[in-house]
């Protein structure tokens, strides 16, 4: 009888550290890095703000990608977005995508930001954030560039791309995406 | 000329009977600023000054001046942010186990802690071996102690 009984707490004891042992593993293996340039640009799915819809970013394979990650409560977003605007102008007639991706932000104002500074390229939502976490986000704004076959490429901007040197970066992130 | 001010007096009206009182008694932020995370500093809103969570904390005042619950707001939070926006998990489904699952932990380690208290005092309180028995020495080494000892008295 006693022997059983120990048995069994043993038994148990070892059930326990192995589910333990078993979350550990899992926290390690799912720990999420930032992704490498060069490397592929992870895939997400993601509900438009600007219009009714979802955007998956594998749909885009063949075609280069700009990826700008803002919420409205950014006081540098607001700055940017007019660059931002007037890059998607320049560049729309190559085929180039842009997506801003609102991070962590309430909807209503994020549609209130994108009235006032006139933003008309796809925005999507990432109210709890997965995406831009997937992304290795430090905070916003942050921008990537993303080729034809789907790899990250040329940057990741961290920061406003009103800066003189991130802009610089913005330009050759954006042809590499087109040219590669 | 009175077409315009009736006009003005219903708008007037409609924009003020939601402010003046609701049907239900109103929720409050320090009510519900305990209960949200901020979704960029991880702390509630109400440890947290981030211009994410006084966003956050705007849209739930603007809510609540609407006259809509706290379980109306939290619902429309988790619709924006999803369910991490939630300080504790929602009592049910599969998240009632984040409730009930420390519960069951805490009382299989009482009872197991009790268990072990129990065997440990039924082993001390168990009858005294028999004197020469049990001292784990051999007949020859036990009487050579014996003689040792004698030695000494």
């Amino acid at each position: 009888m006693a022997r059983g009984l120990k048995l069994s707490g043993q038994a148990i004891a070892l059930v326990l550290v192995a589910g333990l042992l078993g979350l550990l593993v899992w926290k390690l293996t799912h720990q999420s890095h930032p992704p490498k340039i060069g490397g592929p640009a992870p895939v997400f799915s993601l509900k438009r703000i600007d219009g009714a819809g979802a955007v998956d970013l594998a749909s885009l394979r063949g075609k280069p990608v700009v990826l700008n990650f803002w919420a409205s409560w950014c006081v540098p977003c607001k700055s940017e977005a007019a660059a931002l605007e007037a890059a998607y102008r320049r560049y729309k007639s190559q085929g180039v995508v842009f997506l801003g991706i609102d991070y962590h932000d309430v909807t209503g104002d994020a549609r209130t930001f994108l009235s006032r500074h006139g933003v008309t390229y796809t925005t999507l939502q990432d109210g709890s954030g997965m995406v831009g976490d997937r992304y290795g986000l430090t905070g916003v704004p942050e921008t990537y560039f993303v080729d034809r076959q789907g790899r990250l490429v040329g940057f990741h901007i961290a920061g406003p791309i009103t800066d003189s040197k991130l802009a610089a970066e913005f330009k050759q992130g954006v042809e590499a995406a087109l040219n590669s | 000329m009175i077409v315009r001010l009736a006009a003005a007096l219903v708008a007037a009206l409609a924009l003020a009977a939601p402010a003046a009182g609701c049907t239900h008694p109103r929720t409050s932020l320090a009510y519900l600023e305990g209960q949200i995370m901020c979704p960029t500093c991880h702390t509630t809103l109400d440890q947290s000054e981030s211009p994410a969570a006084l966003r956050i904390e705007a849209e739930i005042s603007k809510r609540i001046a609407q006259c809509w619950t706290a379980d109306q707001i939290k619902a429309e939070l988790v619709r924006n942010f999803g369910a991490g926006i939630l300080a504790a998990p929602p009592r049910k489904g599969f998240d009632l186990l984040a409730w009930w699952l420390p519960i069951a932990g805490v009382i299989l380690g009482a009872g197991l802690l009790a268990f072990g208290v129990w065997r440990w005092s039924r082993g001390r309180d168990g009858p005294e071996p028999p004197p020469g028995e049990g001292s784990g020495l051999d007949p020859e080494s036990e009487r050579r102690l014996d003689e040792a000892l004698a030695r000494f008295e």
